[in-house]
C-alpha cells in the first residue's frame, strides 16, 4: 500500500464503472437518426466541508449527480438531464427525449451544421497534449476504449479523519488569536475568526460515436477569514490534488493579521490615475475579464462581443506586454505539486485540454469554444464547454486565464513601481465584452514609496472596494512589465506553467464555475481607480 | 426516522423541474440554439446528535441518495456530526394547524410548463421581429418548478411549490464613425420572477433595445461627488446585504450588528425608512410559510422610520441569547416616499440615474457598494427644470449604505423584484420604491 507521500492516480469509482457501461448502451438509441449527433455527459461531485469559528464547529457532506443526454440535429443542441440512474428511468428518459427532438420542427432560414464526431486519430493529431494527458491515452485506443484521467495527488483527502480536520482547523483558529498581539490587534480586536476547509472529488463520464473517456479530480480549498469589526482579510489557498495542496505557512497568517490590523486605520484613495503593481491573482481577474469573457466563442456567436471584429481586423488592443492565456492542462501550479484550480483533463462537451493563446502581444487570436459556438463560428473547438453543474446549460466558459510571465523580479518591480501602490487581494471583476470597459476590484492598497512599502493602506472613496476602471485596449497599453513565474528568484523559471488561485466566475450574472486566476505580477501605469 | 444517537432532523425534499431555452440569430431567423429539459430530486438531511457536554450538541448537513442504503448513510452522518461542537438548542415545540395561503407558484407554470414555454418562445419571437433601431443578439427563457416537502422531527410536515422565470435579452447598436470604422456597443437586461405577469417581457426587450439604441451616445463621467439615482435592483441587493445586520446571528457571532433603538442610518436627514420582512407577498422570491428549522414566518417589522426596532432571530439564535422567536425570511418591503421618478431627476443642478452597473459589489459588513458604470443618464437642471439630459458610460461609483442614504429621497412608485442564485436555495425578494436619490457619491470618471 502506498504511504501518504508517494504519487498516486484517482481511479474511477466502481460503481461509475458499471453506469459507464449502461450509458454507452443507450447512445445507439439518441442516434436515432444519421444526421443527429449524440453524446452522454455524466458528472457525479461529492464534498466534504469542514468548518470551525470562535464558537462552532461545523460539517456539511453534500453530493449531487445526474446525468445529460444530448442530440445536436445541426441547428439545435438539445439536452435532457435527470439524477435518477436506474435503469429503467434512463431508457424510458431516452425514448421520451428521442420523441421531443423529432417532434421539433427545424427553423426557417436557419444553416445546417452538420456535426462529425472526431476519431481518436483526430484527436491525437490535433495539437500538442501535455503529457499528463497523453500518457494516460492507452497506445491502441479506439472509439470503444474506455479513457480514464485520473489526478494526481500524494496525501489522499478521502481518508481524511473529520475530527482530526476540525481539530486542525480550531488550531488554526488558536494560532491567529496567539498571533494577533504581534501584529498589532488587541484581543478584542479580533472580533471573528473562521476557517473553511472543502474536500471534493469530481467524477465525470463522456460517450460519443468517438470516445468513452472518464475523470476523477480531487478539488482542495482552505479558507481563512479574520475580522475586526466590519474589517476583513482573508486568505485562501487550493488545487486539484491531495491534501498537499491546502498547506498554509505561519508567515501567512502572519500577513492576514497584519493586513487586518492596518485596515482599521486604513486611508480613503481620492480618486485618480495610479501606478500601480498587480499581484498574480489580480493580473489573473484583468486577464479573465479583458480578454477572457470576451473571448468566449458563444458571445461571439452571439454577436455579443468586439473581440470577434477586432481578431478579424488584426487591430492591436495592447501592448507587447499583452499576452493572455487560457489553459485547462495545468497540472503543476507554480511549480507546486499540484494542478490548478480550473483545470482538467477534458470539458463537459469531451474535448481534451489543451493551452491556448487568446491574445498575442496585444492581438487578437480565435476565441476559446463550445461545440455549438465553434460550429456557429467556424473555428476550431477547444476544451472550454463547461456548465455549473449537470442540471445546468453548457456555455463557453474559462478555466485558468493569466498573462504570459515577464522576466523581472518581484523587487525588481517594486523598484520600477517607485511611487504608487501594491494590490494584492482582488474584490471581484466584470466584463463588458461589447463595449470594452472593464471592472477589476480591489480589496485595499498598500502604498509604496521609493519602492518599499510605507506600511499605509487604502480603501476606496467610501471606505469600500476598490475598482480598476477603463477601456480595456487602455488599460492592455498601460503594463510596463511583468514578473518571471518564480518572481523572489533571478535564475531562468523553472515553472511552466504560473500559479492560479482558486476562484470562481459567472456569466452574464449566474452560471457560477470554478475558474483559476494568477500570472505573474504585473506593474501598470496611469490606470483610474476609484 | 428513529435513529440511536439522534436527537432531532429536519429533512427537506424538493424536485425541480426546469425547461430552458437559448435564442439567437442565424442568418437574421431567430433560431433555438439550446433546448434544454431538466428533472432532479433531492433529499436534504440536518440531523442534531447527543456529543455528551452539557449545552452542546453536534450537527451536520447531508444529502441523502435513495439509491443508496439509508441506514448506512445516516450512521455515517451521525458518527460525523458527534464530531462537531455547536451550542445546544432545539426545534420548535409548537406550530400552527393551519398555514395561511399564500401564492408562491404560478399554476400556469405548475400545470403546463411545456405550453408556457411555447407561449413565451412566441412571445420572444414576437419582440425580436418588432422594427427597432438596434439589433437582437441572444435571449434566454428558463422556467423552473419547486416543489419541496419540509419534514421535522417534531411533527411539522409542510409542503410548498414554487416557480421562477429568468429572461434577459442583449440588443447591439452600431455605426459608421466619419473615419469609416465602425463602432458599436450593447445593452443587456435580465428578469427574474415568480409568475408570469411580473415578467413583462415586452417591456424587457423595449427597454433593452432603446437603452442599447443609446449605449453610443455617451461621454464619461466627470469625477466628483453626485446626487446618484439607482433602481429597484439596486435597492434590492443593497438591502437585502445590509439587513444581515439586524439579525441575531450577526450578534452571536460578533459580525456587524444594529441593535434595537440604533438608527438604521446615522442622522438620517432625507426620507426616512420603514422595512418589513414580507414571507407573505404574493409571488415574491422569498415567501414562505415556515423558516428552515419549521418556524412559523408572518410579517415582521425590522425598522420604523429609520429606527431599528427589532432583531430578526430564528430558533437556534432565540435559544442562544435568549431572545423571542421572530420571522427570519420573507422579501425586503420598503415604504414608499412622496416623490416621482421625474421630480428626483431634478432635486440638484446635476442628478446622475444609473441605468445598469457593470457588476456591483456589495459588502455586507461595510455596507459599501462600488461597481463600473455601464450605462447612466446626466440629468443637467435650472431652476428645476431639465434642461439637458446626456448618457453616460464608463468610470466607476464607490457608496456606502450609511453615508449615502443619509438624505436619500425614495420614489413614490414601487415595483416589485425577485433574484435567485445557485448559492442559495431561497431566493431574495424586494417590494418597495422604483428608484431611491443617493447623495454626495463619490464618481471617479
Amino acid at each position: 500500500m502506498a504511504n501518504s507521500t508517494q504519487t498516486q492516480r484517482a481511479a474511477l469509482s466502481s460503481d461509475l464503472i458499471a453506469l459507464r457501461e449502461t450509458l454507452l448502451g443507450l447512445l445507439p438509441q439518441l442516434e436515432a437518426q444519421p444526421s443527429w449527433y449524440a453524446s452522454i455527459f455524466f458528472e457525479r461531485k461529492r464534498s466534504k466541508t469542514f468548518s470551525a469559528n470562535l464558537k462552532q464547529t461545523n460539517i456539511a457532506d453534500q453530493a449531487s449527480a445526474g446525468v445529460v443526454f444530448r442530440i445536436y440535429d445541426g441547428y439545435t443542441l438539445f439536452e435532457r438531464a435527470t439524477d435518477d440512474l436506474s435503469a429503467q428511468n434512463l431508457n424510458r428518459t431516452v425514448a421520451e427525449f428521442v420523441q421531443r427532438v423529432k417532434n421539433s420542427p427545424h427553423p426557417e432560414g436557419a444553416t445546417l451544421r452538420a456535426y462529425p464526431a472526431p476519431s481518436w486519430k483526430d484527436r491525437l493529431s490535433s495539437g500538442e497534449l501535455d503529457p499528463e494527458i497523453k500518457n494516460q491515452i492507452p497506445a491502441d485506443v479506439t472509439a470503444r476504449t474506455p479513457v480514464h484521467f485520473g489526478i494526481r495527488f500524494m496525501e489522499d483527502p478521502r481518508k481524511l479523519d473529520a475530527g482530526i480536520a476540525l481539530e486542525k482547523l480550531k488550531a488554526l483558529l488558536d494560532r491567529c488569536q496567539k498571533l494577533a498581539p504581534e501584529s498589532g490587534l488587541k484581543e478584542s480586536d479580533l472580533t471573528y475568526v473562521a476557517a473553511r476547509q472543502t474536500t471534493a472529488d469530481e467524477e465525470s463520464i463522456f460517450i460519443d460515436r468517438g470516445s468513452v473517456l472518464s475523470q476523477t479530480l480531487l478539488r482542495q480549498a482552505l479558507t481563512v477569514i479574520t475580522m475586526s469589526e466590519s474589517d476583513r482579510t482573508h486568505l485562501r489557498v487550493g488545487g486539484l490534488g491531495g491534501l498537499e495542496a491546502i498547506e498554509v505557512e505561519e508567515n501567512e497568517l502572519r500577513t492576514l493579521l497584519k493586513d487586518l490590523a492596518a485596515l482599521k486605520s486604513a486611508h480613503k484613495l481620492t480618486p485618480g490615475k495610479y501606478r500601480v503593481l498587480f499581484g498574480p491573482v489580480l493580473s489573473g481577474v484583468l486577464a479573465h475579464e479583458a480578454f477572457g469573457h470576451s473571448q468566449e466563442a458563444d458571445t461571439c456567436a452571439r454577436g455579443r462581443s468586439k473581440a470577434w471584429e477586432l481578431y478579424a481586423s488584426g487591430e492591436k488592443v495592447g501592448n507587447e506586454h499583452a499576452t493572455i492565456l487560457n489553459n485547462p492542462a495545468i497540472f503543476e501550479t507554480g511549480g507546486k505539486p499540484f494542478a490548478a484550480w480550473g483545470s482538467y483533463f477534458f470539458d463537459e462537451e469531451g474535448w481534451l485540454a489543451q493551452s491556448q493563446v487568446l491574445l498575442d502581444h496585444g492581438r487578437l487570436k480565435a476565441p476559446m469554444t463550445n461545440l455549438t459556438s465553434a460550429l456557429r463560428l467556424g473555428v476550431a473547438r477547444t476544451a472550454n464547454g463547461k456548465r455549473e453543474s449537470w442540471a445546468n446549460g453548457v456555455y463557453t466558459r474559462q478555466t485558468n486565464t493569466y498573462f504570459s510571465p515577464g522576466k523581472k523580479t518581484l523587487a525588481g518591480l517594486m523598484s520600477e513601481l517607485g511611487d504608487g501602490f501594491l494590490a494584492l487581494h482582488p474584490a471581484g471583476g466584470m466584463e463588458d465584452p461589447k463595449g470594452m470597459g472593464i471592472q477589476v476590484g480591489i480589496s485595499y492598497l498598500q502604498e509604496v514609496k521609493g519602492g518599499a512599502l510605507t506600511g499605509r493602506v487604502f480603501k476606496g472613496p467610501a471606505g469600500g472596494d476598490i475598482q480598476l476602471t477603463g477601456y480595456t485596449p487602455d488599460v492592455l497599453n498601460s503594463i510596463v512589465d511583468k514578473s518571471k513565474i518564480e518572481f523572489d528568484s533571478p535564475e531562468p523559471d523553472k515553472a511552466l506553467h504560473p500559479w492560479n488561485d482558486a476562484g470562481g466566475c459567472g456569466k452574464y450574472h449566474k452560471e457560477f464555475v470554478f475558474a483559476g486566476c494568477g500570472g505573474p505580477y504585473m506593474l501598470l501605469d496611469q490606470v483610474i481607480l476609484g | 426516522m428513529k435513529k440511536k444517537g439522534a436527537t432531532a432532523w429536519i429533512i427537506t425534499e424538493e424536485h425541480v423541474h426546469r425547461r430552458e431555452r437559448y435564442f439567437m440569430l442565424d442568418r437574421d431567423a431567430l433560431v433555438v440554439d439550446q433546448d434544454r429539459d431538466v428533472h432532479s430530486y433531492n433529499i436534504h438531511l440536518k440531523l442534531f446528535v447527543d456529543i455528551g457536554r452539557p449545552g452542546r450538541q453536534g450537527e451536520i448537513s447531508k444529502k441523502l441518495f435513495t439509491a443508496l442504503p439509508l441506514d448506512e448513510q445516516l450512521d455515517a452522518a451521525i458518527v460525523a456530526a458527534k464530531q462537531t461542537d455547536h451550542q445546544a438548542w432545539s426545534l420548535p415545540l409548537q406550530f400552527p394547524k393551519e398555514v395561511p395561503d399564500i401564492k408562491t407558484s404560478d399554476p400556469r407554470i405548475a400545470e403546463d410548463m411545456e405550453n408556457v414555454m411555447a407561449q413565451l418562445t412566441q412571445a420572444t419571437g414576437k419582440a425580436v421581429a418588432r422594427p427597432r433601431e438596434s439589433r437582437f443578439n441572444s435571449a434566454e427563457l428558463f422556467l423552473s418548478v419547486h416543489d419541496s416537502e419540509l419534514h421535522l422531527s417534531n411533527g411539522l410536515r409542510h409542503r410548498s411549490s414554487q416557480s421562477r422565470i429568468y429572461s434577459e435579452a442583449a440588443y447591439s447598436y452600431s455605426r459608421k464613425k466619419p473615419n469609416g470604422a465602425v463602432e458599436s456597443d450593447e445593452y443587456l437586461n435580465t428578469r427574474w420572477a415568480v409568475n408570469l405577469d411580473d415578467l413583462a417581457i415586452d417591456r424587457l426587450f423595449d427597454e433593452t433595445a432603446d437603452r442599447a439604441r443609446h449605449s453610443l451616445d455617451t461621454h464619461k463621467p466627470v469625477t466628483g461627488h453626485y446626487p446618484v439615482i439607482v433602481d429597484a435592483d439596486v435597492l434590492a441587493t443593497l438591502f437585502n446585504n445590509h439587513l444581515s445586520q439586524l439579525s441575531s446571528a450577526n450578534s452571536y457571532h460578533g459580525l456587524p450588528f444594529v441593535k434595537p433603538g440604533d438608527e438604521l442610518v446615522k442622522n438620517a436627514t432625507g426620507d426616512l425608512l420603514t422595512i418589513t420582512l414580507d414571507p407573505s407577498l404574493e409571488y415574491g422570491a422569498d415567501t414562505g410559510a415556515f423558516s428552515e428549522s419549521g418556524v412559523s414566518q408572518s410579517p415582521f417589522r425590522l425598522v420604523e422610520k429609520n429606527r431599528v426596532i427589532a432583531t430578526a432571530t430564528d430558533k437556534r439564535y432565540a435559544d442562544y441569547l435568549k431572545l423571542p422567536v421572530t420571522a427570519t425570511r420573507g422579501n425586503v418591503v420598503v415604504e414608499a416616499g412622496s416623490l416621482s421618478h421625474e421630480e428626483l431627476t431634478r432635486q440638484a443642478p446635476k442628478v446622475l440615474e444609473i441605468l445598469q452597473f457593470s457588476g456591483l459589489f456589495a459588502d455586507p459588513n461595510t455596507g459599501t457598494f462600488s461597481s463600473e458604470i455601464r450605462l447612466a443618464k446626466l440629468y443637467e437642471n435650472q431652476d428645476g427644470k431639465n434642461v439637458k439630459t446626456t448618457y453616460v458610460k464608463g468610470g466607476s461609483l464607490s457608496g456606502s449604505f450609511t453615508d449615502n442614504l443619509r438624505a436619500a429621497k425614495l420614489s413614490r412608485n414601487r415595483v416589485k423584484r425577485s433574484h435567485f442564485s445557485a448559492n442559495n436555495s431561497r431566493g431574495e425578494g424586494y417590494y418597495g420604491p422604483e428608484h431611491i436619490l443617493l447623495s454626495d457619491v463619490s464618481i471617479v470618471g
